[in-house]
């Protein structure tokens, strides 16, 4: 199956890796990136994705607070959010909207995995 | 250079201009919360990027900022001034390190962070203990692995020995093909763990494999690369350092503590042992400060975080696994080379061939034009002509602005470095000074954005160390403490005028009068008969200084007039303007660009001039009674609107004017304001370039520069917003 995949991330270094990361595992998904979360939520509004990829520590609005956003436009959108942060709470937080925490920095093996996750829960495979 | 790393020092090196922006903001603003975590989550961004690219010396040098900037935060207090000085640091040796990257095209395999290490460490020292960990004993393994590979082992700096689990093969993990995939492997040994047994017992899918390696990276880089599989191997440092004195019981104690933390969560078979986990957590972490190994006592804490968090063993046991493996002990200093970095992606050479290749193909196509007057209209061939040399002054004029648009820098590119030289100057001469900034935006020639930095470093040292009174003058005058030093920069007409103004104790001309006396720079007799105005001028006397103490940074006589003689030869000038007890103003005034595009010919009073173009607003003629005299001067009337005039005749102190409305005006804009000036003739338009004035015109007012002309005379062009003055 074929995935659109929203990476947002206000360093661009950072969303190159991850675009890397995610051509040697799935070449053929398609990508859309946004350099912060006012753009993401345009993005997401005109061109929904599947799957979100979020950084954290982003200038102005948060990646947590983004993931509450596109959590309510799409409630079943796997979030994964992407954070050297492990404060107890951040990492709540992102339970709590049912976002996924990946540690920075991405390794191919976490995105591997997420995506993974990420793609069986999209089919409907309970997880 | 891979597309990754050229985006990771296009980045980083924006991150660490405005960190340095944002940490002396918040050097001057220490409770602005805001500015604060600007600069942390600039650190942070920073050393997201070495992980990305994974440059393990730039991500322990910037956790050491990171440290000390979490450190303030989490005890509320304000960042110090010797924590803004180490972070500074810091970004000094990312620099480097960048500028390295940028020549050798890769990340420099030599890169060690201890110095800064040990710079946050040391000012984090009351706080822990001060030891480093010292490097392990070579014991059996070790030596016997550098002893079969002597060829290599001077490179060698990690020695690894990995035992995988014996299900590996069920676990799909080729443990010989992850070492074969690490960065700078050197050499590696295999070893059966077990004697082999009979043939018939043996188990094919079983690993009984040991496995030795040297490696040229460093323990944590090789640790981070083996990841999971870093439980299962002993990774020691290869070091011929000395251990420190005294730290090795500790050491071992703290050791085996881990090890003990390690081997509770190994047996921790039950789900939601939270508790354990937890308190294995806290042990290792505790171990680890106490250790002084900071940087790993923080990932302890967070894996265990982690591990709670999603009810996990491997993050915990994985982080106190890798902390098990010493920290480099600190090096011996490098010298740091200091090289400078190219700002620019062309190379600049390359933009100044440019120039001069257009600005002589101007004077080239200029030449053209005049044969071109010459050329008979009424032929065909002079029609021709005609017709090609226009098309010709077109792609000419397009090429022209496209180069001088190139070479045209902010002035921004000079001044960025100076709200720092001020903080050194000041600190070092401790007398609290501000720099402020106003109209950096302010566009210039690169060769003068570039040739001005000396001069008003000069300029500015004499601000903050003769211009600023010490601490209890200022109080006494009722200043505010901290002084400031005021840097504009303007466009005015042709050129840019930057001041640098301080409010600190202005120049005593009686003072400066006696000085020249004593010093015989001029005559007597001519220094009681200046003027205060005159006298002030004195101070651009080479030897001239009126410091009683030659201090390190200025007072040795040389500052003034080497400021004057290098804004001259840019064809500028520079004067001071002084209030004794207020401050004092230097004004330097800079022509704008070294390519000028079309004047406007005219002639007044028998002479021909130039006038640029884009001063021009438009061109008329009155009838006799549209001049009015206004009071001693003149102005006419257009569209509503009451305009100045000038004539130009009467102002060059030329012929004058044959009659009063006789000759065409021209309409321009001076400083903004629309001023009129009449001519007894206007010429023709013409693309020149504009050169400084230099030797006897040098100075003379009114006169923007001077042009060759394609016929080889000389024409002098007008800065008209010098007259309105």
């Amino acid at each position: 199956m074929v995935y659109k995949l929203l990476i947002v991330d206000d360093s661009k270094l950072a969303r190159m890796a991850v675009v890397k990361a995610l051509q040697s595992c799935h070449p053929d998904w398609q990508r859309v990136e946004a350099g912060n979360a006012d753009d993401a939520l345009r993005t997401a509004q005109r061109d929904p994705p599947d799957i979100a990829l979020i950084d954290f520590n982003m200038p102005n609005k948060n990646g947590l607070d983004l993931a509450a956003d596109l959590r309510a436009l799409s409630p079943d959108m796997p979030i994964g959010i992407i954070s050297a942060n492990h404060q107890q709470q951040v990492i709540d937080r992102a339970r709590s909207l049912g976002a996924v925490f990946l540690p920075k920095p991405l390794t191919e093996k976490a995105l591997r995995e997420f995506l993974a996750t990420a793609s069986q829960q999209l089919q409907g495979v309970p997880s | 250079m891979d597309e990754l790393l050229k985006q990771f020092v296009i980045e980083s090196r924006e991150l660490v201009d405005k960190a340095v922006e944002d940490l002396l903001a918040l050097e001057k603003a220490p409770n602005d919360s805001h500015r604060f975590e600007d600069v942390f989550r600039a650190f942070h961004t920073l050393k997201g990027g070495a992980g990305i690219v994974e440059f393990g010396a730039m991500q322990q040098a910037l956790h050491g900022a990171e440290d000390a900037l979490a450190a303030a935060r989490a005890e509320s207090r304000p960042v110090s001034a010797p924590d803004v000085g180490n972070c500074l640091s810091c970004l000094d040796q990312v620099v480097e390190w960048l500028d390295a990257i940028e020549r050798g095209g890769a990340i420099p395999i030599d890169a060690d962070s201890a110095d800064i290490v040990a710079l946050f460490a040391r000012a984090g020292a009351a706080k822990r203990a001060a030891g480093t960990v010292p490097s392990t004993a070579r014991n059996g393994w070790q030596a016997e692995l550098l002893d079969a590979h002597r060829a290599v082992a001077a490179r060698a700096r990690t020695a690894l020995r990995y035992t995988p689990a014996t299900d590996s093969f069920f676990r799909q993990h080729d443990p010989l093909a992850q070492i074969a995939e690490l960065q700078g492997l050197l050499a590696v040994g295999l070893a059966l763990r077990e004697p082999s047994p009979q043939l018939e017992d043996l188990d094919p899918f079983s690993c009984n494999l040991t496995i030795t390696a040297l490696v040229a990276a460093s323990p944590p880089d090789v640790t981070a690369a083996l990841a999971d599989e870093a439980r299962h191997c002993e990774i020691a440092e290869v070091s011929k350092q000395p251990r420190a004195p005294g730290g090795e019981s500790v050491a071992r104690k703290g050791r085996e503590l881990l090890e003990a933390q390690l081997r509770l969560l190994e047996t921790t078979k039950e789900r939601r042992q939270q508790g354990r986990v937890a308190s294995a957590g806290l042990v290792a972490t505790n171990v680890l400060r106490h250790l002084g190994r900071r940087a790993e006592a923080d990932a302890v804490a967070t894996a265990a975080a982690v591990a709670i968090a999603e009810d996990r063993l491997e993050p915990l046991a994985e982080a106190i696994g890798a902390a098990l493996n010493p920290v480099p002990s600190a090096g011996a200093a490098e010298p740091r080379r200091a090289q400078g970095s190219q700002t620019i992606r062309v190379s600049s050479e390359r933009i100044d061939a440019l120039v001069r290749l257009t600005g002589e193909l101007i004077v080239a196509k200029n030449a053209l034009q005049h044969s071109v007057k010459l050329a008979d209209q009424a032929t065909a061939f002079g029609v021709t002509l005609k017709n090609q040399h226009a098309a010709l002054e077109r792609l000419v004029n397009e090429l022209q602005r496209a180069v001088v648009g190139i070479r045209v820098l902010p002035l921004r590119a000079a001044f960025q470095r100076f709200p720092r030289l001020v903080r050194e100057m000041s600190a070092e001469l401790q007398k609290p000074a501000t720099l402020v900034i106003e109209g950096e935006d302010t566009e210039a020639d690169k060769a003068i954005v570039e040739a001005l930095v000396e001069p008003l470093v000069h300029v500015l040292r004499n601000a903050v160390d003769h211009g600023v009174e010490d601490a209890a003058a200022r109080a006494e005058a009722g200043k505010p403490a901290v002084a400031t030093i005021r840097l504009t920069a303007a466009r005015k007409g042709e050129h840019v005028v930057i001041e640098v103004t301080d409010d600190g104790r202005g120049i005593d001309v009686a003072r400066v009068k006696q000085v020249a006396r004593e010093r015989e720079l001029v005559a007597p007799e001519a220094v009681v008969a200046m003027s205060d105005e005159e006298a002030l001028d004195l101070i651009f006397l080479p030897g001239f200084s009126t410091a009683d103490t030659v201090t390190q940074l200025s007072g040795r006589g040389v500052g003034m007039d080497a400021v004057r003689t290098a804004v001259s030869r840019l064809g500028g000038q520079v004067e001071v303007r002084t209030a004794l007890g207020t401050g004092t103003t230097v004004r330097v005034t800079l022509p704008f660009s070294v390519l000028v595009t079309e004047v406007m010919t005219v002639e007044a009073g028998g002479q021909v001039f130039g006038i640029p173009l884009d001063a021009v607003v438009e061109t008329l003629r009155v009838e006799d009674g549209g001049i009015f005299p206004i009071g001693a001067a003149h102005a006419i009337v257009v569209r509503d609107r009451t305009i100045p005039l000038i004539r130009l005749a009467d102002l060059l102190g030329g012929a004058p004017a044959r009659g009063k409305g006789s000759g065409p005006i021209v309409i321009a804009q001076l400083e903004g304001e629309l001023g009129a000036v009449q001519v007894d003739r206007i010429g023709e338009r013409m693309d020149i370039i504009l050169k400084p004035l230099d030797g006897l015109l040098t100075g003379s007012r009114g006169l923007a520069g001077s042009a060759l002309l394609g016929d080889g005379s000389v024409l002098l062009v007008l800065d008209l917003g010098e007259f309105v003055q």
